[in-house]
């Protein structure tokens, strides 16, 4: 019942937040361009680093530049923005109308964030062309391996929000966490392995960063796409993907409930 | 002399200002060297995997990271407030600047410090450091001197070309993203070296946005690779001076175009 009732908040704040996207399409014109400048600086230093080799330890160069390519590229659109939406809200004593709704505060999150990635949707149509020229861009081998990809490539815009919005949760203890939030996500954005996939990791590394959810945002979705499933296998690797989504949605609930006795309202 | 001497009151008063919040200094410091360690993490996990990159080896390649670092350390210290200016014009705290004895480009510069740039001065002494002895180098008191001119200019590089661009904000006062998009370009294809580019590529990071005098240029002379460079020796010789004389370039400019500042009359 309460999901039919709670249908129409989500839905309204999602729209403000597709809104609030199109206000900043300037911004994220801009970001494209610096994502198209990373992803080629990544093909150079990649291509140099093969240096004529067609294949290294079983990935093949082209393989290797397509997932730099689709990684990064999927890495500027699954940033939500949940962490710093609820700083501000806190700093600017605003937390308190978003706590007294009949909604609760982190569904409503979701639900902005949902929004946010609705809005950006149309830029996919300038930042394929650039990924296009910059980097190295070839369609999945076959059907199979699209569908796989797009089912895993909305858990991980999932497990994106989720994490973000844990990062953000901290605030409700520290008030202030500008230099927390870009720790997080420098870790974070290593760990989703967008800039060096876990195959090439030193070993050690790789087995810290396997631990770790953030490889579901990006190594596991982009190494479905290039036929090299992180765990072997197509199925194995949605199935991992899909229990970080859901154990990271327990402990939310476990840190939100926390978080709510802990709220501090800033005299706005 | 005078700008000199108003600099180092300035921002002497603004170093102290920060350090009274001894807790966001740590937080700031550290999470300035962790951003810039993971960035050599990426370039380090690579060259150790594969041994080399365009004939540079590991502790050849960190050096030139620490370089670059340390430039944009010494850069960010001194000139991070090139960041704020479009504020600074906007909300007209400019004026305020106008009608004080020192020159206002040197107050711009010392009104705040960001102390996340200890981080990045912090990280690349360290680098250098760490492959100061991996190098074949012969730590003379020369090279050490070429080593300190190469980082300081390097560092005039950075801000001449931040002081130029800053410079349009008097005219179109949002100059932000370009200067952030330009200073992202500097920080992600400084660290390499320009062997890996094609041709056209290394010559527009040479000739039409200097990022290549910031580090690899004074680092192929330093590290004695010089070979197969993509100019002529002498330049990468002359990069500290190159750095002095953009610099000098971009004050001259800063201050024509200071000309056309309007007060926003707020």
């Amino acid at each position: 019942m309460t999901l039919r009732a709670n249908l129409p908040a989500w839905v309204e704040i999602a729209k403000a937040n597709i809104r609030w996207q199109y206000m900043y399409r300037f911004n994220i014109l801009v970001g494209i361009l610096m994502t198209g400048v990373t992803i080629y600086l990544l093909t150079l230093v990649w291509r140099a680093a093969y240096g004529g080799q067609a294949e290294v330890d079983g990935i093949g160069l082209e393989q290797m530049l397509v997932y730099l390519t689709i990684a990064n590229l999927q890495l500027y659109f699954l940033r939500p923005e949940v962490a710093s939406d609820i700083q501000n809200r806190i700093r600017e004593g605003q937390i308190g109308f978003d706590l007294s709704r009949p909604v609760s505060y982190p569904s409503q999150l979701f639900a902005g964030a949902a929004g946010d990635m609705i809005g950006l949707i149309p830029m996919v149509a300038v930042a394929l062309p650039v990924a296009f020229l910059v980097g190295e861009l070839r369609p999945p081998e076959t059907v199979g391996t699209a569908l796989a990809y797009i089912a895993s490539l909305l858990v991980a815009w999932v497990v994106a929000v989720e994490l973000n919005m844990l990062i953000g949760l901290v605030s409700f203890w520290t008030l202030e966490m500008t230099g927390f939030q870009m720790v997080c996500t420098l870790i974070g954005n290593f760990a989703t392995g967008a800039l060096i996939p876990l195959w090439f990791m030193p070993e050690a590394l790789r087995v810290v960063v396997q631990l770790l959810p953030f490889q579901a945002i990006a190594y596991i979705p982009v190494s479905i796409y290039v036929g090299e499933p992180a765990t072997g296998a197509v199925r194995s690797a949605l199935a991992l993907q899909l229990f970080w989504a859901a154990a990271l949605v327990l402990v939310i609930r476990w840190v939100w409930g926390h978080a709510f006795r802990h709220t501090v309202i800033q005299g706005g | 002399m005078q700008r000199a001497s108003a600099w180092l009151t300035l921002a002497g008063a603004s170093l102290r200002s920060e350090f009274q919040y001894r807790a966001n200094v740590v937080t700031s410091i550290i999470g300035g060297l962790i951003y810039q360690l993971t960035g050599f993490l990426v370039v380090w996990i690579i060259v150790d995997r594969f041994v080399q990159l365009g004939g540079w080896t590991l502790p050849e390649i960190t050096f030139l990271y620490g370089m670059r670092l340390t430039s944009h350390g010494i850069f960010y210290a001194t000139m991070s407030q090139m960041f704020e200016l479009d504020r600074v014009l906007i909300n007209g705290e400019f004026d305020r600047f106008l009608v004080r004895p020192a020159p206002p480009l040197v107050q711009v510069l010392t009104r705040k410090l960001r102390v996340n740039c200890f981080g990045d001065l912090l990280g690349g002494v360290a680098l250098l450091i760490a492959a100061g002895r991996g190098v074949e180098v012969a730590w003379s008191p020369l090279a050490v001197l070429m080593l300190l001119a190469a980082v300081t200019g390097g560092a005039l590089v950075e801000g001449a070309v931040q002081i130029t661009l800053g410079s349009l904000s008097f005219r179109f006062l949002n100059t932000l993203q370009l200067r952030a998009s330009v200073n992202e370009v500097f920080n992600i294809y400084g660290n390499y070296p320009f062997r890996i580019f094609p041709t056209l590529l290394a010559q527009v990071l040479t000739f039409a946005l200097p990022v290549a005098f910031v580090a690899y240029l004074p680092a192929s002379v330093i590290l004695d690779r010089t070979d197969g460079l993509h100019v002529a020796p002498w330049l990468a010789i002359a990069a500290p001076l190159v750095g002095v004389g953009l610099f000098l370039i971009a004050l001259r400019i800063w201050n024509r175009q200071s000309r056309h500042y309007q007060s926003s009359g707020t």
